[in-house]
């Protein structure tokens, strides 16, 4: 036993560490257009932009800050920069990436880069995507700011541990008793789309429950809702061209995309040929679901058109926000020109209806919430969907405080949402959780406690060693 | 093709136009729930929404039905009883529209009719600019258009989506 | 937290432009503090008051703004303006952040080369001291910076030549009626109805605002931001810097040495006086207040009232006087698809007649025709499906038309303070105004023929003729820009003549009204004004 038992440790720790790898200059490209071609097809359906470009950004070039439940975690400069991207990134580094999550100077990548799915890519389709990367994107040299996570989360280190306890990500191999649509349709769902990197639980560790898979999630200040066949809280209900067009398009009567579903509509699924979207929907349909919850209904089937505007109308505003309905005040004066006096939307569906809406039937009311303060911004096609904020930006419709949006959810949430057979709401909004959402989502105990953890750990080191040093004295004696 | 320069006219139905207020400003009566809420549901505001269906033979609103009601009851001395009797002359006529017995109610309680009439079509009490206000997103008259003409303030539709073929005089939408 | 007394710049007056002012000053790195007398308030109060006024109220404008006592401005029926005259100047406009665009259509015509030379072509009138070619960069800010969709097509320009710059949008699309009209309107008069500039976000967001929807509310207030109007633009100044202080009633301007401003000073809602200092002055209240906060801060400098050496302040009074006719069809046209003015036929406002009378634009107003005609309609004394088909005849088949005629500047045309008080005891404003014989003789000879024609060839079954001059509440020419201090109150720069500081850029300063609404010359002058405040600060 030495006498400092804590610096070997570091010592050893400090020796494990890998030595950054020396870059190898790339091989000549073995590429042609069609392998161009399909490495950015690939690069859509894995939505490399919406992470790695920053809005009014070039492309690729990174500098998005990602909120996770740990920090903001900045996307890196993936253009092939040769100072400041990956312009010096062998094939192999290029793999090591996206198979393992670990970049070309030895470093761990935080699963924010879903490497945990990628590493289901084939050879064949890294390869294309290396090509794109090298050849068709154009290099743009200026650096990104470097992600600082709190400590202990900074130690970049600790991921290799993570890595050994939950990642596990190989090729897949064809099921042969499936279709090859169904095939191709998991293939796209656990690689390129990683949708499991939003719409499944993470654990304390932040890791993927694979046992809960795609059944809902929080992003962020938004809501990653079940996406399993199951009618009540996923969306069993949807019929197949329902689903394609969903992904197509972002809107369906009963389902809007927004937050982070808005943008992977806009820069992935939109550009996804019939025939790949069709297989996404064949293989989550086909996903096995648990016994579907007590719930009769499903998430979309809840709420009637109705007002109550007989309680305030021609009485004044003042009187109206002061009354028994100031959530019904609240909602004619700020949602009801687009959505209509009794929430039924404009006939053409653009503006969308609130009741049998999945938002306002959800199993939580996050993405109600997050969609008043944040609002909705959608280009598909020519199509530019906008809804205003309500939060304090400086193009807020209307600055709502806390109290007022939880007061407008609870009365959406009475109206529109589900209700029990007293015809209560069965979600209930308080100014605190609009606060949590306006702060960017829910934080992760997981670096408080890991400081803990870490303090706790030193602490009992010491102590072991204060023990060591007495009892060694007292031998002396 | 007739011209006409705007004259003095007189108005057939004095009470529902009324004057123009000097005022201008929009006059509150006051927290709705506090005096139309003792009306909820009491016979008089069932007999009045009765009648007002047998007036109007199209679905209404009954929250405005319980404004309309609160409000004609402090207008006209003896509101029940003149319901009662407005809706005895259609019963008497087994009538099923209001085209069926109109002509017969009495002068007495005429003004009565039109003024529910025009309460639940223009959604106030009268043309006065200090009119009470019972509703303005149920007002019939903007039923008989909606498959064209927008509510004010409410989206028609998506951005400039509003050109369509323009739509025939008759029939009237449903509603 | 003490309220902030000094910026480089005071603006007075929060609405289009002031606030495009204050934006290019912030942009520019300098400090900028402005005063408004009335309050801030949501876009939701706005949209409920106008849901809460009955039917028959819900035609005026200003009744969705209740103002307050310290900042009144005219309502229906109430005496703030004392009138006087052969014609009344009995204008609205709203002292609220934000301004009158709360409540204005968005409808932005451009001036022509012409309208600016009505002295030079038609010895009438005065010229503008600089050209269309000097004003176009402006309109062109001007039309970036409101979001102002248009037509493309060359044929469908106004002012009827090529532009210099795309319009940020394309047109938003005719309701049926309004291609019925516009083809009717070619066939049997051979006018052309043109797709209108307007302030409003056509098929796309623009500016961080959502596109139009067609709710058809534009008059008295957008519900979704769609239409530009200047309270969407306060907290981006405020995020850029600017301090607004709203419920502060200008009432003195106070002056220094070298004839210089020093300092604005306001009454609160207390009643309590307040001070500001500053290096450059805005003075942006509309062209009735801003001369009547002139003519209040006369002091010994300045017997005359501030800016006033010319004695021209509240005189030329101007307005764009209005005919409305309303017409009875015998097939639906069906007003109300889309925004309230969508159109216009603006040929007849140029021509040599000018040398005689004035010209006038047509327009079909678009509102939904309910408000007008549910009353009428239940006066038949019909019920059920009579009455159903009744209201849904008028509302198809009544159209209102209108005619905007130009007005010279008449300096007897006049703003002066009276001697009643506000509840804060400042003087209420009196104006005296007669449309004039220029105006007159347009009514009689040229513009109402054209309106009866225009009738016809609809196929009115009844015309109903309005007996007098309606305002379009376009207040101008009461701080009349001009090239000699003798006989103006600005010069091209909307600079007071009278003090190196002070800038009156607005309605006030245009020397000719043609036409079209005022509001993007207005703009384009506070752009040019901006740019000369910048340059001067800069030197200073």
């Amino acid at each position: 036993m030495t006498r400092r038992p804590f610096t070997r440790l570091l010592a050893t720790a400090c020796l494990a560490a890998p030595l950054p790898l020396l870059a190898a200059a790339p091989a000549a490209l073995d590429s042609d257009n069609e392998t161009l071609a399909r490495g950015a097809y690939l690069a859509t359906a894995s939505d490399c932009t919406a992470c790695h470009t920053a809005p009014g950004g070039q492309p690729m070039a990174g500098g998005l800050e990602i909120a996770s439940p740990l920090g903001a975690i900045i996307a890196t400069n993936i253009t092939p920069s040769k100072s400041h991207g990956i312009g010096d990134y062998s094939e192999a580094d290029f793999v090591r990436a996206l198979r393992e999550g670990i970049r070309a100077d030895g470093a761990n990548l935080y699963p924010a880069m879903p490497y945990t799915a990628y590493g289901h890519l084939s050879d064949a389709d890294i390869h294309a995507l290396y090509v794109y990367f090298m050849e068709g994107v154009a290099p743009v040299d200026t650096p990104t700011a470097e992600t600082a996570l709190p400590f202990p989360m900074n130690l970049r280190v600790a991921m290799k541990g993570w890595n050994l306890l939950f990642h596990d990500a190989e090729p897949l191999e064809d099921d042969p008793e499936r279709s090859a649509e169904w095939n191709r349709g998991r293939y796209l769902v656990e690689g390129p789309g990683h949708c499991s990197s939003c719409h499944t639980p993470r654990g304390f560790f932040m890791q993927e429950r694979d046992d809960q898979a795609l059944t809902g999630a929080q992003v962020g200040p938004w809501y990653a809702p079940d996406i399993t066949p199951d009618v009540a809280a996923g969306i069993g209900s949807w019929r197949h061209d329902e689903l394609v067009t969903y992904l197509r398009t972002g809107k369906l009567d009963q389902a809007q995309a927004a937050g982070s579903m808005a943008e992977a509509i806009e820069h992935s699924f939109q550009h996804l040929t019939e025939d790949d979207l069709g297989a996404i929907a064949t293989y989550l349909e086909a996903l096995p679901t648990a016994e579907s919850s007590s719930q009769a209904r499903s998430r979309f089937d809840h709420g009637e058109p109705g007002d109550e505007l007989a309680s305030f109308r021609g009485d004044g505003y003042a009187a109206g926000l002061s009354g028994d309905s100031r959530g019904a005040q609240l909602y004619s004066a700020n949602c009801s020109s687009c959505h209509q006096a009794d929430g039924s939307g404009t006939d053409d569906g653009y503006y969308p209806r609130l009741y049998q809406n999945g938002v306002l039937g959800d199993v939580n009311a996050t993405n109600l919430i997050a969609t008043i303060l944040y609002g909705v911004d959608r280009e598909v096609g020519d199509e530019h969907v906008f809804m205003p904020p309500f939060g304090e930006q400086p193009n807020a419709f209307n600055a709502l405080n806390n109290d007022d949006v939880a007061v407008l959810a609870n009365y959406l949430l009475a109206r529109f949402g589900e209700t029990d057979d007293d015809g209560h709401p069965i979600l209930q909004v308080s100014a605190d959780e609009v606060q949590e959402i306006r702060e960017g989502g829910p934080r992760s105990p997981l670096i408080l406690l890991a400081r803990i953890g870490l303090g706790v750990g030193v602490v009992v080191l010491a102590l072991l060693g204060l023990w060591l040093i007495r009892r060694r004295k007292a031998r002396r004696r | 093709m007739q011209h006409s320069s705007p004259s003095p006219g007189v108005s057939r139905r004095k009470l529902l136009l009324g004057g123009v207020s000097l005022l201008g400003y929009f006059t509150f009566a006051g927290p709705t729930l506090a005096w139309a809420r003792e009306f909820q549901g009491t016979p008089l505001h069932q007999r009045f929404m009765e009648l007002s269906g047998r007036l109007i033979n199209h679905r209404l609103d009954e929250g405005t039905g319980l404004r309309i009601a609160a409000f004609a009851a402090q207008k006209y001395a003896g509101l029940a009883g003149r319901v009662e009797r407005i809706i005895a002359i259609a019963d008497e006529r087994d009538a099923q529209e209001v085209e069926q017995f109109f002509d017969a109610i009495p002068e007495e309680d005429r003004e009565l009719a039109y003024w529910i009439i025009a309460a639940w079509y223009s959604g106030a009490s009268s043309g006065a600019s200090d009119a009470e206000q019972f509703t303005f997103e149920h007002a019939l008259t903007y039923q008989t258009t909606l498959d064209i003409v927008p509510i004010p303030t409410y989206a028609f539709s998506a951005p400039n989506g509003w050109a369509r073929a323009p739509a025939p005089l008759l029939p009237v939408p449903r509603f | 937290m003490t309220q902030p007394t000094s910026a480089d710049v005071v603006i007075v007056g929060t609405g289009v432009v002031g606030v495009v002012v204050a934006e290019q000053l912030l942009d520019a790195g300098h400090s900028v503090l402005m005063l408004e007398a009335g309050p801030r308030v949501s876009r939701a109060e706005i949209v409920e008051n106008y849901r809460n006024l009955p039917l028959g109220l819900k035609g005026s404008a200003s009744s969705s703004y209740p103002p307050k006592p310290w900042a009144p401005h005219p309502m229906p029926g109430d005496d703030y303006l004392q009138l006087e005259g052969p014609d009344a100047y009995a204008q609205t406009y709203i002292r609220y952040a934000g301004g009158s665009t709360w409540h204005w259509a968005g409808t932005s015509w451009r001036l022509t080369p012409e309208d600016m030379r009505l002295n030079s072509l038609y010895g009438v009138g005065r010229d503008w001291v600089f050209d269309y070619d000097t004003l176009d960069p402006y309109y062109n800010m001007a039309e970036q910076k409101l979001g102002i969709c248009g037509p493309s097509d060359p044929a469908l320009q106004w002012p009827p030549r090529p532009r210099s710059a795309p319009y940020p949008m394309p047109p938003l699309p005719f309701s049926p009626g309004e291609e019925k009209f516009t083809r009717v309107m070619k066939e049997a008069l051979g006018y052309t109805n043109l797709p209108v500039s307007q302030a409003r976000n056509s098929g796309m967001p623009f500016d961080d605002r959502p596109a139009c929807c067609g709710n058809n509310n534009c008059v008295p207030v957008c519900p979704i931001g769609a239409k530009y109007d200047a309270a969407t633009a306060l907290n981006r100044l405020e995020a850029k810097g600017a301090v607004i202080l709203s419920n502060a009633v200008a009432h003195r301007i106070e002056t220094g040495d070298g004839n210089r401003i020093e300092a604005v000073h306001y009454l609160d809602p207390e009643r309590q006086e307040h001070r500001v200092t500053g290096k450059h002055f805005v003075i942006a209240c509309n062209a009735i207040e801003t001369p009547k906060l002139l003519l209040m801060s006369a002091d010994s400098r300045n017997p005359g009232g501030i800016a006033n050496s010319s004695d021209q302040v509240g005189r030329n009074m101007m307005d764009h006087p209005q005919l409305g006719l309303t017409l009875t069809l015998d097939e639906p046209y069906w007003l109300g698809q889309g925004p309230v003015v969508n159109s216009g036929i603006m040929e007849t406002s140029q021509g040599d007649f000018r040398a005689d009378h004035a010209g006038a634009y047509f327009r079909m107003n678009n509102f939904a025709r309910n408000r007008y005609e549910t009353f009428n309609a239940l006066a038949t004394g019909k019920v059920g499906r009579a009455l159903d088909e009744e209201i849904r005849r008028r509302v198809a088949c009544t159209v209102s038309i209108v005619a905007a005629h130009e007005i010279l500047p008449d300096a007897n045309n006049r703003l002066t303070l009276s001697a009643k008080k506000d509840w804060l005891g400042l003087p209420k404003p009196h104006v005296y105004y007669d449309v004039g014989d220029y105006t007159r003789r347009s009514a009689e000879t040229y513009s109402m023929p054209i309106a009866r024609r225009i009738a016809e060839a609809m196929g009115a079954v009844e015309v109903k003729e309005p007996s007098a001059f309606a305002q379009s509440k376009h207040l101008m020419g009461s701080t009349i820009m001009g090239d000699d201090p003798a006989t103006s109150v600005v010069d091209s720069d909307c600079r007071a003549f009278d003090h190196p500081n002070l800038f009156l850029p607005g309605g006030g300063a245009m020397p000719s009204t043609a036409c079209g609404n005022s509001t993007i010359t207005m703009v384009a002058l506070a752009f040019k004004a901006a740019e000369a405040l910048t340059d001067q600060a800069r030197g200073a």
